[in-house]
């Protein structure tokens, strides 16, 4: 969406493309922020 | 409709209900309950001789109850197909119109039937219903109805014959009020009717060219006439000298002696209260979701709209469409609509169809649910969660998913507590690759 609308966003944001915002779990998001992430904004 | 009726590859089935439905696209089973008419569709001639004979009248529910009709009568006048049917809960039993038929045709003994069919795809079509609440009076005050009983005033065919009366003692109304958005565009139905305004033109224009002489205003929040020729039409009935005024009726109180009704209303165009006594009022009530559209989207497990309609696919980019393949809605079902609209999406749904129905095939994507039964604790989780009702458990107690019914979401592979049902494409051990790779930089 940021892209099409050529927003501009700072490159420390990692997309992840997933089939539906339903297919994020919350062991996703535990894992990325495990992992070393500050947030996670699932965008639909 | 008649069309339709004659057409070799379309069949009818009035007073029907359906019942139950499964399979998936190009192979729905459908179990349809056909109610009883007590009248044989296939022997009737649709002579009438039963309708003479019988003593029953009861309310003439076509006329918007204005009229009477027999017991056993034809629905309207154009109805399709043109058989006579019987209303068993007027009925006294005298069996004068089964005498009365030469081609013994009436039968008071039969009972719904159940008919199963085969069918590859289905467009769904059940229309809306009008708003009846007491708003301004209505059901109180004689001389208020709704927008659909004057339609059947105005109607060649109709109770009056076409002459305009009013309810209450049969007079030629002389001014005339017509309020809009009554029961729509409010806390409990926020949506607009779409066809109210023009409604309200038309039948405006039709009454002042038959009388030149009646007075009639119209009361309006915002006039949306909106389309090819409508914004010029709603100028022309304002040139024709109808008022229209800017502002709600707040007040409508009927003289108990001639029934004539006096509305307050603030106008916003020329500021101050407005006084209107009118002798008829007519009320642009609401479009609601049609009474059966619950059990229809029970039956075929389809979503609804917040507002009760059928939901569509996409409201702007399918709108004809439904979540499940093979199921598509059209008409006033989806939300209220013109005639212009209907007859588009009508013809936009029988394309969608025919589509599938003629290549014989229907592709899916592979991005579809894989349960996987070593890691599943059956705890069922996934058939709760799925929006599209594809999961099911198979007689060993194993989890199945129908890949038709199935969209991809991943909405079970993101609740199942165990990992034992994933997205193809999208497994879990996929996208913590793409986290761990993203976080190792």
């Amino acid at each position: 969406m940021a892209g099409t609308i050529r927003a501009q966003y700072p490159i420390s944001i990692r997309p992840i493309l997933v089939p539906c915002a339903g297919r994020v779990g919350s062991e996703l998001v535990m894992r990325t922020i495990g992992r070393g992430a500050d947030g996670v904004l699932i965008v639909g | 409709m008649l069309e339709a009726n004659r057409h070799p590859n379309i069949t009818i089935m009035s007073l029907a209900e359906i019942k139950e439905i499964t399979g998936y696209i190009g192979n729905f089973e459908v179990k349809v309950q056909k109610n009883p008419r007590y009248v044989y569709e296939e022997t009737c001639t649709g002579c009438g001789q039963c309708t003479d004979v019988c003593p029953i009248y009861i309310p003439n529910y076509f006329d918007e109850n204005f009229s009477a009709r027999k017991c056993i009568d034809i629905a309207f006048a154009q109805a399709v197909p043109a058989i006579y049917d019987l209303d068993k809960e007027w009925c006294v039993e005298c069996y004068a119109c089964v005498d009365s038929c030469d081609v013994h045709c009436i039968d008071l003994s039969q009972e719904p039937e159940i008919v199963e069919l085969e069918v590859g795809t289905i467009i769904i079509a059940t229309g809306w219903d009008l708003y009846q609440g007491d708003e301004y009076g209505y059901g109180k005050y004689e001389n208020v109805v709704t927008q659909i009983q004057l339609e059947r005033i105005l109607s060649p065919n109709g109770p009056t014959l076409g002459h305009l009366k009013r309810p209450s003692d049969g007079k030629r109304p002389k001014n005339i009020l017509f309020i809009n958005c009554v029961g729509s565009r409010n806390e409990e139905h926020p949506w607009c009717s779409n066809v109210c305004c023009l409604l309200s033109v038309k039948n405006s224009k039709l009454i002042k060219s038959e009388y030149p002489d009646a007075n009639i205003v119209v009361s309006y929040i915002d006039m949306r006439c909106a389309g090819k020729m409508y914004e010029e039409y709603y100028k022309r009935s304002r040139e024709a000298g109808i008022m229209y005024i800017n502002g709600k009726v707040g007040k409508l109180i009927e003289d108990p002696k001639t029934k004539n009704l006096v509305a307050s209303m603030e106008s916003i165009g020329t500021g101050g209260i407005v006084e209107f006594e009118a002798d008829l009022v007519v009320l642009s009530s609401a479009s609601l979701p049609s009474a059966g559209t619950d059990e229809i989207a029970q039956v075929l497990k389809l979503e609804k709209s917040p507002s009760g309609f059928l939901k569509e696919f996409h409201p702007r980019l399918d709108p004809i469409e439904t979540k499940s393949p093979g199921i598509y809605i059209c008409g006033s079902c989806q939300g209220q609509k013109a005639i212009d609209a209907t007859v588009n999406h009508a013809r936009g749904a029988a394309q969608a169809a025919s589509i599938p129905m003629n290549k014989g095939e229907f592709v899916i994507e592979l991005i579809r649910a894989d349960p996987i039964d070593e890691r599943c604790a059956k705890c069922y989780m996934c058939i709760e969660t799925c929006p599209y009702s594809a999961i099911s458990v198979n007689e060993a107690g194993q989890i199945e998913v129908d890949l038709i019914s199935c969209r991809g979401c991943g909405m079970c592979a993101a609740t199942c507590p165990s990992i034992a049902i994933e997205l193809r494409y999208y497994r879990d051990y996929q996208f913590n690759a793409v986290i761990d790779s993203l976080f190792e930089a």
